[in-house]
């Protein structure tokens, strides 16, 4: 009897089987980069309409309001691949006028900036866990064995979010 | 900040009855987690069943082997497994918390059987070690199930970047502060004495250089008094002390918390000779929290720990002159001391469970944005639905 056909058919199977569970494996990163790009899309508008609130504020001066102000409407119009840069200049509108404000004593601006402090720390996070989850995907999509069976299918590659942290 | 209340499942890999510190870790954290209103449960392997606190979920008896050059008390097996699946798919869990899941252990097992919100907290540095190019490709998708992954230290981070190819966030590890600040001099311990508290017999605790580095310290200091505190066979150890140092030495044993802040707070210096295989060193953060003067090897850990001589005194690892040196200029200048003593103080307070908890919540609530529950990814598999198993 001849067990090269089977044996064939063994081979195939395990190699479908081994395949499906890369399959597998891509798109649960693939739904991580959606899920943590929406967590990451979520606090970062919020940070703009804190920060329209702020440069609407009697706090903030004619020039730094209007510095404020097209920073946060630049960051929310920008496209994906600018997002990361239109965001970093929001960043960089609002560290100077936390630098340049001191202590103020109105509590409503107070509390704004606390609530700042505070999404800045999440955002810290976001972004950490965006650009892992990016990064790895990245890689296992670079694969050949990944590539050459079309495994990541029609998804579209996830595009790096360059966020300086130590501007937040 | 109002938290919303969830129900958070801990996976501790290592005996819950032996001490260390990913068990006072995880039992901090348990703690601080019920205190604000979660619910949480912590499954952790332990050798009996008696004292163990209403949280914890006993995943069997631990088994010892030797792992990062020392003998680690770890459990896994198919019996471990199916218990791990259990407490996940009983305990429907909002997220889970594993730490060091790269070891082979429950914390592995939890984390190749869940799906949903999992965060991964990563205690170890260890050298680039070539056993790694082995394992990697079996652990690579197992970790990559993380949603957040989260280093103790720098130095924890390095290692996790070079063996596994991930980022993570860094969040120290916590201590009470507050008890600890309020530490009283106890006669029996102040003067002119070096503190040491851990595993003494463990080799890398270093203890065999600080008594490498006493003759060079008793010529200058002829009064000096070495205190130990720690668990271990004390009077097996003085055997290999030189006979003139051995009445020097005192052996407290374990000490209580309230202990630990007294003796912190007297102890003329606190002495860390650790030779490797620390990644955060939490003693060090305890004792500054403590108010005392700490002479530190520089073991990367250390280094970052105490901002680079910042907040303590470092001294070249392994080199039992630098160490010697360094007590002597320790003891002597006064004024310098007081300043490093209250310096360090206040930035212990960084390393407060209230600080350090908040940022390792802040991850929690991002890992759990739009997962869902935390299922068994065995239930979610195409054909196991196909076929109606549960």
């Amino acid at each position: 009897m001849n067990f090269t056909p089977l044996l064939l058919l063994l081979t195939l199977a395990l190699f479908a089987w081994y395949l499906s569970l890369l399959a597998g494996r891509l798109d649960r990163l693939h739904h991580r980069v959606e899920t943590s790009w929406a967590n990451l899309d979520g606090l970062l508008q919020r940070r703009a309409a804190i920060a329209l609130e702020i440069a609407r504020s009697d706090f903030a001066d004619p020039a730094s309001s209007l510095l404020l102000t097209f920073a946060s409407h630049q960051a929310r119009e920008a496209s994906v691949k600018d997002r990361s840069q239109a965001e970093s200049g929001l960043s960089g509108a609002l560290a100077i006028l936390r630098e340049t404000s001191g202590a103020h004593s109105d509590l409503a601006v107070q509390d704004l900036f606390r609530e700042l402090g505070e999404l800045n720390a999440k955002i810290e996070v976001a972004v950490a866990l965006h650009v892992e989850s990016v990064n790895r995907t990245q890689l296992i999509r670079s694969k050949w064995i990944i590539r050459t069976f079309r495994l990541a299918g029609s998804a579209p590659l996830p595009v790096t979010y360059e966020f300086e942290s130590d501007v937040l | 900040m109002t938290f919303e209340r969830k129900k958070i499942g801990i996976v501790c890999p290592y005996g819950w009855d032996t001490p260390g510190g990913v068990q006072a870790h995880v039992a901090d954290l348990a703690t601080y987690l019920i205190s604000q209103g979660h619910t949480v449960s912590v499954l952790a392997p332990t050798s009996s069943e008696e004292n163990l606190p209403d949280y914890l979920v006993s995943a069997g008896k631990p088994i010892a082997i030797p792992y990062n050059g020392a003998v680690a008390r770890i459990l896994f097996g198919p019996v471990a497994f199916s218990r791990v699946r259990n407490w996940i798919s009983n305990g429907d869990f909002d997220l889970i918390h594993l730490h060091e899941p790269a070891i082979p252990s429950i914390s592995l097992l939890a984390c190749f059987a869940a799906e949903g919100p999992m965060v991964g907290t990563f205690h170890a540095s260890s050298k680039r070690q070539r056993a790694i190019f082995a394992i990697g490709p079996i652990l690579e998708p197992v970790i990559e199930k993380l949603t957040a992954r989260i280093a103790v230290s720098e130095a924890a981070r390095t290692t996790l970047r070079e063996h596994l190819e991930t980022d993570a966030v860094v969040v120290p590890n916590g201590i009470y502060a507050k008890p600890l600040s309020q530490g009283k001099i106890d006669p029996r311990w102040s003067g002119n004495t070096i503190g040491f508290i851990g595993r003494f017999e463990e080799p890398r605790k270093g203890l065999s250089v600080l008594i490498e580095a006493l003759p060079e310290v008793v010529r200058k200091h002829p009064d000096i008094k070495i205190l130990v505190a720690g668990p271990g066979d004390s009077l097996e150890y003085l055997k290999d002390v030189p006979a003139d140092l051995r009445h020097r030495f005192t052996f407290l044993g374990r000490i209580t918390e309230s202990e630990k802040a007294d003796f912190l707070r007297s102890i003329g210096v606190y002495v860390a000779p650790n030779t490797g295989g620390e990644s955060f060193g939490i003693i060090l953060a305890e004792a500054l929290a403590a108010g005392a003067a700490v002479v530190a090897s520089d073991i990367p850990a250390f280094q970052t720990l105490l901002g680079d001589g910042s907040y303590g005194t470092l001294f070249q690892s392994e080199n039992a002159h630098s160490l010697a040196l360094k007590i002597n200029h320790v003891l002597e200048n006064e004024n310098e001391r007081d300043a490093l003593r209250a310096a360090g103080k206040e930035y212990a307070q960084s390393f407060d469970w209230d600080v350090v908890a908040q940022r390792i919540y802040e991850v929690y609530e991002m890992a759990m944005v739009g997962l869902g529950k935390v299922t068994l990814s065995s239930d979610n598999r195409g054909f196991n639905k196909f076929l109606g198993r549960q």
